[in-house]
């Protein structure tokens, strides 16, 4: 039997991420997002002041080891970011706790990453799976963004959100390149299909900050429907597709600017990397300031210090290119009421700048 | 027969309910304390609002629910419109104070600024996880002194020498109060203190650089307590200005959002609501490992609606 291998919640691309582990030779484990189980384990096991993906990680792979799972595999970006750090940590908590699961990060040390090592798939295979992942990520990529287009106008609240489910659950079926390929050239029009208000000109908002709190929707108390289902056309700026293009310099998927072009939009206001996405964000704002975005959503984990660093100089921003920016953290202790009140409160001042008076919401929708 | 709006504003401490007639005379308010039952102090609400209707000959043309019981009561009542609370009190004191600049609103576990110019919102902030400087502080407070809360207004503006008390969170403010009391401080001191620490606290920890121009109103359940009101002009060295409806503002902003909504039919489910039998009940949600709560809120038999679901499903 295969053995099985916990991998973290990155949303939907996550997805993407199984499919690679499977050409690894090892039997995937996973969700797109952290279930209140693995939460409550997470928060459970982890120092209270540490950050809320850090406890997401941790309880995930908890659960995953009481489900048996033998091993589990830690995403460590190249950047200057904790997650190469938290593997570690992760490793050693979890051998504190005397459990058995083995955590391997996806860095390398010497020509093959450790995971490799103990694996040992054959090569041609795991190419394969390699590029049948990337191909899905960059599937991903347009669901995403379709989803997020279409969510703002649709006529049928809810719609967009059970199209998206189907895409990735028909995605992570798919075992062959050709055929991602095929889906993926489907996807603008299975999109297209939807009834949606063309004379609704939805609220343009960039999503920026820490990446897990960008992708997983637990974590962010499902952030994108809400602002999607109150009119909102939102924009994330994590895509995986294009931030692995940022940071291997190729081209894949949807086209963003790289981290070095990044860095030069930001310089006027911060000149050294502090970590995380803390820099992109600040780009990334600038940028939707200059392309006529109505706002942007600044969201990260409580006392996560690169991105909370950066906040004062988002305030800069946004009072020197007149872009309203709301900043939202995130911890288990964060009521869900309390972030819709904030985000209705701002969605108000934005309609208001756009001259169109309060926008009101119908009643009994749940939330 | 005249037409008449009501808003209601559900809030952790108080609920309250403001109704307008066409040519926006207020024709009845009620501040009524939710103690831990919001659906209990709605009907209490509309109870109330009943009998003064029969007097008056309105029918109700529209209905705004507003505060954090918003969509539980909007979905009891038949809510045409459900707006958050910040919305909602900045509404009402632009209508009462076209010029305010900023907003002071502290409620029973909110405190929020909102900075308004040229008679629109253009910033606001809420107090994070930490609810210290709210109502709810300065009832326990109260409570532990065994006196009431409108004692601890009267008397706390009485104080010569006001004392320097912890106000960074509740716990070292209360604390500190004690020990201001075993070293023979007087009450009246001590509580004056408690007002100043918890003025700066909102000063420095929600307010958080925030520019606070004058006029200041202050508004919100703790509005009443003068100690606060002082507190805020000693630190601010102007005077802050208590709108009238301070108490019930919420409601107020919420009566006019729904007058403002241009609704053709209310959906409002009846004044007779208050005699049903409602009440919610939980069910467990197994689809997926979140095990959501679903609360289903029943009026008579009948489902009225649900929250508390998370994927949309419900």
């Amino acid at each position: 039997m295969k053995e099985r291998m916990a991998i973290p919640n990155l949303g939907n691309y996550t997805v993407a991420l199984a499919s690679m582990v499977k050409g690894m030779g090892a039997e995937p484990w996973w969700s797109t997002y952290t279930n209140d189980h693995a939460m409550a384990l997470g928060i459970a096991a982890a120092p209270e002041s540490v950050c809320l993906p850090f406890k997401a990680h941790l309880g995930h792979f908890i659960a995953a080891d009481d489900a048996g799972v033998e091993n589990a595999l830690m995403v460590n970006s190249i950047g200057a970011c904790r997650l190469n750090y938290y593997r570690g940590l992760l490793e050693d908590t979890l051998k504190d706790m005397n459990r058995n699961i083995r955590v391997f990060g996806l860095g390398f040390d010497g020509f093959k990453p450790p995971v490799f090592r103990y694996l040992d798939p054959p090569i041609i295979p795991l190419l394969r799976a390699v590029f049948l992942g990337l191909e899905k990520v960059k599937t991903i990529d347009t669901i995403e963004v379709e989803t997020a287009r279409t969510r703002a106008r649709e006529e049928n609240t809810g719609e967009s959100s059970l199209l998206m489910e189907q895409c990735l659950r028909e995605l992570s079926e798919i075992n062959n390149k050709k055929e991602v390929q095929l889906f993926h050239k489907d996807v603008p029009g299975r999109f297209a299909r939807i009834a949606v208000n063309k004379s609704r000109e939805p609220l343009r908002v960039g999503l920026v900050g820490e990446v897990s709190l960008l992708r997983d929707r637990q974590l962010n108390q499902n952030l994108e429907q809400v602002l999607g289902h109150r009119g909102v056309e939102i924009r994330n700026f994590f895509l995986l597709g294009g931030e692995i293009g940022n940071n291997f310099g190729i081209s894949m998927g949807y086209k963003q600017q790289t981290a070095k072009q990044l860095a030069v939009v930001a310089r006027p206001y911060l000149e050294s990397e502090v970590g995380g996405h803390a820099r992109d964000s600040i780009a990334h704002t600038i940028n939707c300031a200059r392309a006529g975005f109505d706002a942007m959503v600044h969201v990260c984990p409580t006392g996560c210090m690169p991105e909370v660093s950066i906040r004062p100089i988002l305030r800069k921003v946004s009072g020197d290119m007149n872009i309203p920016v709301l900043e939202l953290s995130f911890d288990e202790h964060t009521c869900a009421l309390g972030m819709v009140t904030r985000v209705e409160a701002f969605l108000d001042i934005l309609w208001a700048r756009r001259g169109r008076g309060m926008k009101t919401y119908s009643a009994g929708r749940s939330f | 027969m005249r037409r008449g709006y009501l808003g209601i504003d559900v809030g952790s401490i108080s609920t309250n309910a403001v109704l307008f007639d066409d040519s926006r005379n207020v024709l009845f308010t009620y501040y009524v304390r939710v103690s831990g039952n919001p659906i209990d102090s709605v009907k209490r609400c509309i109870k109330e609002l009943d009998s003064v209707m029969q007097d008056k000959n309105i029918e109700i043309a529209a209905v705004c629910t507003t505060g954090s019981g918003r969509q539980l009561v909007g979905a009891l009542l038949g809510a045409d419109v459900i707006k958050n609370e910040i919305s909602a009190h900045a509404r009402a004191a632009i209508d009462l104070h076209p010029d305010v600049r900023t907003i002071i609103e502290i409620g029973g576990q909110d405190s929020k600024i909102i900075i308004i110019e040229d008679k629109t919102v253009v910033d606001f902030a809420m107090n994070l996880v930490c609810a210290a400087g709210t109502g709810s502080f300065l009832d326990s407070q109260a409570r532990r002194l065994d006196i009431s809360i409108e004692e601890l207004s009267r008397r706390s503006i009485t104080a010569p020498h006001p004392t320097s008390i912890a106000g960074r969170c509740t716990v070292f403010a209360e604390s500190d109060m004690i020990n201001k009391q075993q070293t023979g401080h007087a009450q009246e001191d001590i509580l004056m203190g408690l007002c100043h620490s918890l003025a700066r606290n909102f000063i420095g920890n929600v307010a958080r650089g925030k520019p606070i121009h004058a006029p200041v109103l202050l508004q919100g359940g703790v509005s009443a307590n003068m100690g606060m009101l002082r507190a805020f002009e000693d630190i601010l060295g102007y005077k802050v200005i208590v709108p009238p409806f301070n108490m019930v503002m919420g409601a107020y902003g919420a009566a006019l959002l729904a007058m403002e909504a241009d609704v053709a039919e209310s959906r409002f489910r009846g004044i007779n609501i208050w005699q049903h039998n409602v009440y919610t009940r939980g069910i467990a949600c197994e689809d997926c490992p979140n095990n959501c709560e679903i609360i289903e809120i029943i009026d008579t038999g009948e489902l009225v609606g649900r929250t508390g679901g998370r994927c949309g499903k419900w």
